[in-house]
């Protein structure tokens, strides 16, 4: 468009200001009664219990009933003080380090695999490797514990048929949390394949055929194109996975209840047990709800900063 | 993530071959050879990935008695129909799963509704506060549902709907998610479309459903089950806010199942509980994997 259209082009700016006005209002009322449903629900039982939330931090409920005394951050320095807290947020901690960097980089080897070679059993290996997207954290905890049982589960059976005396997985401190992070991971596999591969390919093939031209051998490409390219889709599995870590709670309810001891007890079990079961602590409960919530969206925020450096953009 | 790369994941039969399309095949034997070696790999991987399912479903038509006796014998063929028989009996399963369907019913019907009318209109009307009004329905993503659920319950107790459809459902009726997918989606829909429907006097409503979701019907399908599947597979929320065994979900039920003494080493029934629960859910992944996986390439979503 020619230099002399400029003037032209502040008026439709100003043209544009003034269409909104005729029947603006009526225009607005309909958009919010569009929105009207989402926006509601989502205020009043997403935004409205975060405050709720700090509210009830800083009181002592009481344990059958709802009288409320404020007892300030009462409730936070008695976690901060007590050993059970840390201990949670080591099994958190744990859980993280256990299932996010292992459930990553299964399922990046995973996604490279599936997207070499085509063939007509490409659908039976998606279904195989997709499948524990769709199954609950309930069932899957059910699943694990009939495999990990100590005397007819088949993970003992198998080990014994090979000579090795498998150890009572779910009620020894020793490897509950183990058993705990394998089902975890095991239930995150098929989404983190998918996400991977849905990375994988966006990445355009002339790199590879440049760096072949350059003799570049497989273990090159995938080192120097393919995680390098990857890495915003890395980016977002590590965030995911770190969040959906701290989140634990379905596997541990069915397969050890927290135990034996506190061993797999994490964060989100604890603001359970304390806010529902037997004596309820509703308070204290939300007084680690919001720690938790803290630690989480912190975990994101550092990830982001750290590793936005090491992205690669396209 | 765009859209067409999530196609292109969902399609098997377009499926790009990471650093090998168009490369001039090095003849014979050696490809065929890494070619074997990767389907073989993979069907191991598959293979053990799928047998915590695979097992349970075998153990679920094993007798009990051999079950105890022997694990491996669910591989013998010996099949029979009575841990269903008892799992359907023992306990009121039928019930837990009419209670589940009805849950995730009114969630999903709810979800695809609502995400459908404020995804339309973020994408096609002007209004005050929309900038605003977005960021606050994509903020909410980023809320743990720990943070929430504990004020919820308090709410819902007191409204009276602890042990009922409303207060299993109520707290999820919305979806950031869905609102957040559709309005992308209805975003690519031409304005033209849009601009040329209204000249022939056709209403913002009327537009809405003889174009715009029919238009859509692939996107919404996707959230459709998305949301089944986020529905069914819930358990915290389920768990605290029913105590009454008539308005347990599926889920609850298998977990008290479990914690039955009497019942807890019922291994045939409890593994036949578990199959009847996920049923449904493989069901949808057998027949609508395609935009199952589409949904989730394009989601961001906690599990």
């Amino acid at each position: 468009m020619m230099k002399t259209t400029l003037p032209a082009g502040a008026n439709t700016a100003r043209f544009r200001g003034r269409r909104r006005r005729p029947g603006s209002l009526a225009r607005d009322i309909k958009a919010y009664l569009f929105l009207a449903p989402t926006l509601v629900v989502l205020g009043i039982f997403v935004y409205f219990p975060i405050i709720e939330s700090f509210r009830l931090s800083l009181n002592r409920v009481a344990p059958f009933g709802s009288a409320e005394i404020f007892v300030g951050f009462d409730n936070y320095t008695r976690l901060l003080g007590s050993s059970e807290f840390w201990n949670n947020v080591v099994v958190s901690l744990f859980f993280m380090v256990g299932t996010v960097p292992v459930g990553i980089a299964i399922a990046v080897a995973i996604a490279l695999l599936l997207s070499y070679p085509v063939s007509r059993l490409s659908w039976l290996h998606r279904t195989l490797i997709f499948v524990p997207v769709v199954i609950s954290s309930a069932v899957a905890g059910v699943l694990f514990r009939w495999l990990y049982n100590p005397v007819v589960g088949h993970i003992n059976t198998w080990l014994g048929a090979v000579g090795i005396d498998g150890p009572e997985w779910l009620t020894s401190s020793n490897w509950a949390l183990f058993a705990v992070t394998v089902a975890v991971v095991w239930r995150q596999l098929g989404f983190n394949v998918i996400i991977a591969l849905a990375g994988l390919q966006q990445i355009d093939n002339s790199y590879y055929e440049a760096a072949k031209v350059d003799g570049a051998g497989v273990l090159a490409r995938v080192r120097y194109i393919t995680l390098p390219l990857l890495s915003p889709t890395l980016l977002f599995l590590v965030v995911i996975n770190v969040i959906i870590s701290f989140q634990a709670f379905g596997e541990i309810d069915i397969l050890t209840m927290g135990g034996p001891g506190q061993s797999t007890e994490n964060l989100v079990y604890s603001v359970f047990v304390d806010g529902f079961v037997g004596t309820r602590f509703r308070g204290l409960a939300s007084a680690q709800a919001f720690l938790l919530a803290v630690i989480i969206v912190a975990f994101s925020f550092i990830q982001f900063r750290g590793f936005r450096k090491r992205v690669h953009y396209r | 993530m765009t859209i067409d790369a999530v196609d292109v994941l969902a399609d098997d039969a377009a499926v790009v071959e990471v650093g090998q399309a168009n490369e001039a095949r090095p003849a014979g034997r050696r490809r065929l050879a890494g070619e074997l070696s990767v389907q073989i790999t993979l069907l191991i991987i598959g293979g053990i990935i799928a047998i915590p399912i695979v097992v349970a479903i075998f153990t679920s038509f094993t007798p009990l008695p051999e079950i105890l006796a022997d694990p491996n014998s669910i591989w013998s063929g010996n099949w029979t129909f009575d841990n269903y028989d008892t799992a359907w009996t023992a306990t009121p399963f039928g019930r837990f799963m009419i209670n589940s369907f009805i849950q995730t019913g009114i969630i999903t019907l709810a979800q695809v509704l609502f995400s459908i009318l404020a995804g339309y209109a973020f994408a096609m009307f002007e209004f005050r506060g929309r900038t605003f009004l977005f960021a606050f329905v994509l903020g909410s993503l980023m809320v743990p549902f720990e943070l929430t659920f504990i004020p919820n319950f308090v709410l819902i107790s007191n409204l009276g709907w602890a042990n009922t459809y409303q207060g299993l459902t109520v707290p999820f009726l919305a979806s950031a998610f869905g609102v957040f997918m559709l309005r992308q989606f209805f975003m690519t829909v031409p304005r033209d479309l849009y601009d040329a429907a209204r000249i022939d006097g056709i209403s913002d409503w009327g537009y809405l459903w003889k174009v715009m979701v029919p238009l859509s019907r692939g996107a919404i399908a996707a959230l459709t089950i998305f949301s089944f599947l986020g529905a069914w597979n819930q358990y915290l929320w389920p768990l605290v806010i029913t105590n009454e065994e008539s308005m347990r979900t599926a889920q609850i039920g298998i977990r008290f199942f479990l914690a039955n003494q009497e019942r807890a080493t019922d291994w045939g029934a409890i593994m036949a509980g578990a199959t009847i629960v996920m049923l449904p859910t493989l069901l949808v992944f057998l027949f609508a994997q395609r935009q199952l996986v589409r949904g989730i390439a394009m989601s961001g979503l906690k599990g």
